[in-house]
């Protein structure tokens, strides 16, 4: 270790907090510490809207009243059905469109990279263009719809039940290529040998799809449903711009309905309750997760 | 070797239906995107006609509603006028309108570029001395930092944003382009450690050490060794930290409104009379969505690593 104080200019350690510093300085200022604010507000009867009027401690009042009211359990319902079609369905095609890559075929880095498009794309810009598609009267989705089975008019945005579909299937449309590209990374990761000792033992194909292939995909594939799942549980900008959590309140998420709480009603102390609890939810879920994934990763 | 390889390879017919299959779902899923660009040459007519125009004549209607603002106004008026002076004036009269003056696209469009060029230069350049601080040193509490950098990511946008709403106004950040550079930064920094961590980590030590043997300072070896080695990764984390900035909303929508909007926000709001005007929101769309295309194409070897935070590498 002596070996360093040979060297030139400030110390390894010096370097090392100068580097560091500016990031976690900038992390604690512009995210640590709203968040610490909105825990503060959470316990406070304050609106953001009114300038002068000076907050009063309120205790747990706001996070009663948020656990107590019956629609923020709806909200709580539609953002896990939400998520389930959406992971369920990417996780299925995604691994489905991962096998069928895997057969590495002529020309497949290119189809790779045109199916990956939809999700680098703006999702608010993505879900203003889908309302058009969706239109009753002119949409392409509509037409094409009918064209194979006639369904009459339908609105996929107007109508409550049809409109939590209709964000499934933009959101499965834009982040099936994300399971898709983890997926094919899994099973680019399995080495050829435990293949080659399978036929050997004359398993079938079924067989060794089952005990080496699955398996192995497995932690890549659920490593795919964390990121999807924490930014399926935060999704806005989509859903606000194609149906803005309407009909009523049919595909109102939970950070769609936080929003119309702190932004539109004002009702700062009440929403900093609601988005303490949406945060230590998905962290709570997040960690649990995480141990599940490390456990089956270790079997 | 590769004959007992061979048994291993998927037999012609089962590649031929792979191929084939997956054909299928890449053109079903670009449907959408040239769907918007076709729709962005179509005329305001065709784009509402049922069943929806495949075929049509091209219009540059939409770019031109797109980039101005217009009036309609009666045809004595229009008789009166002098005769228009370029094309898309002439476009604009046939429609009985005429145009009063530039649209807010091209300043919006401005806004996500400077916004996004700012908040890149600087998440990156924080992000790499962080990450190679991580990557070199004994960092006390490194595995904790690096996961509290990491999970500033998980925070739902709309959470922070009202103390960030407060606090911005307070300090005369709000709807500024500095403001927004800052919290774009700080958004993306959590990505740029995570992923040039990884870049660093893959360059070998012996290379600053040869150079510090020779006299550099630490310093010095970071910024011409390390740094050029570490150039593609370096690009790539720019490309990823660019997109996520250019395709950001719900900061946007909610922090900024006259001054440093960008376009995300904007767009939806171009109206057309009698409703949504689709091929001047289809020309913004095509527009706006073109960079990242071609991003994502530049960036297809380093795309699985940075939508995994450099998780899962290859």
């Amino acid at each position: 270790m002596s070996v360093k104080k040979k060297f030139k200019g400030l110390s390894d350690k010096a370097v090392g907090w100068l580097f560091i510093g500016p990031t976690v300085l900038l992390l604690l200022a512009i995210n640590i510490y709203p968040l610490i604010y909105a825990i503060k507000m959470s316990f406070t009867n304050f609106y953001a809207n009114k300038i002068g009027r000076e907050p009063q401690f309120v205790g747990l009042k706001n996070y009663i009243k948020v656990l107590n009211k019956e629609a923020i359990w709806e909200k709580m319902q539609v953002t896990a059905s939400f998520m389930f079609w959406t992971l369920l369905l990417q996780a299925i095609i995604g691994l489905g469109l991962a096998l069928l890559l895997n057969r590495k075929f002529k020309g497949n880095e290119l189809l790779t990279t045109l199916i990956v498009l939809p999700m680098m794309l703006s999702p608010a810009v993505v879900g203003v263009f889908w309302t058009y598609l969706y239109n009753p009267q002119v949409g392409l989705f509509n037409y094409v719809v009918n064209f194979f089975y006639d369904l009459g008019s339908f609105d996929m945005i107007g109508s409550s039940t049809l409109a939590p579909w209709a964000i499934v299937i933009v959101d499965t449309w834009m982040w099936t290529p994300f399971t898709m590209l983890i997926c094919l990374a899994g099973l680019r990761s399995v080495p050829n040998y435990l293949y080659e000792a399978a036929e050997v033992d004359r398993a079938s194909k079924w067989q060794q799809f089952i005990y080496i292939t699955l398996p192995s995909v497995l932690p890549f594939l659920l490593l795919a449903l964390l990121f999807r799942g924490i930014e399926n549980f935060k999704m806005f900008d989509m859903v606000v711009e194609l149906t803005s959590g309407g009909p009523g309140s049919a595909t109102e998420l939970a950070s769609i309905n936080l929003k119309r709480e702190a932004f539109e009603k004002w009702k700062t102390g009440y929403s900093s309750a609601f988005a303490v609890i949406l945060f230590v939810t998905i962290f709570g879920f997040g960690n649990v997760y995480v141990k599940v994934m490390n456990k089956i990763k270790e079997r | 070797m590769d004959t007992s390889r061979s048994y291993l390879e998927p037999s012609s017919f089962s590649k031929k239906m792979a191929a084939a299959i997956i054909i299928v779902y890449a053109v079903i899923t670009l449907i959408p995107i040239s769907w918007m660009v076709m729709t962005s040459f179509k005329n305001v007519d065709s784009a509402i006609s049922y069943p929806p125009e495949v075929l049509f004549e091209p219009s540059l209607e939409g770019y031109v509603n797109l980039f101005t603002n217009r009036s309609r106004q009666s045809q004595e008026y229009l008789d009166s006028l002098p005769p228009p002076e370029n094309w898309y004036e002439e476009l604009v009269r046939s429609r009985e309108m005429v145009i009063t003056g530039p649209s807010k696209f091209l300043g919006r469009y401005s806004n996500s570029m400077i916004i996004g060029f700012g908040s890149t230069f600087a998440s990156v350049f924080l992000g790499a001395l962080a990450a190679y601080a991580f990557s070199r040193f004994r960092v006390p509490l490194k595995d904790d930092l690096l996961f509290f950098i990491l999970s500033t990511r998980m925070f739902p946008p709309i959470a922070v944003a009202v103390p960030i709403f407060i606090m911005y106004r307070k300090l005369g950040l709000g709807d500024t382009h500095l403001g927004m550079i800052i919290l774009y930064t700080v958004v993306n920094l959590s990505l740029a450690v995570w992923l040039l961590k990884g870049f660093m980590d893959e360059i070998p030590k012996e290379y600053e050490e040869a150079a510090m043997i020779d006299g550099y300072s630490r310093l010095q070896a970071f910024f011409k060794v390390v740094l050029p080695q570490a150039m593609t990764g370096i690009a790539a984390t720019a490309i990823f930290c660019m997109i996520f900035s250019w395709n950001e909303y719900a900061f946007a929508v909610l922090l900024t409104q006259f001054n440093a909007q960008t376009a995300p926000p904007f767009i939806p709001t171009i109206i057309g009379e009698g409703g949504l005007d689709w091929p001047a929101i289809g020309a913004g769309t095509t527009l706006f969505l073109l960079p990242v295309m071609i991003f994502t194409i530049i960036l297809r070897k380093h795309l699985l690593r940075g939508i995994t935070f450099g998780a899962v590498r290859k």
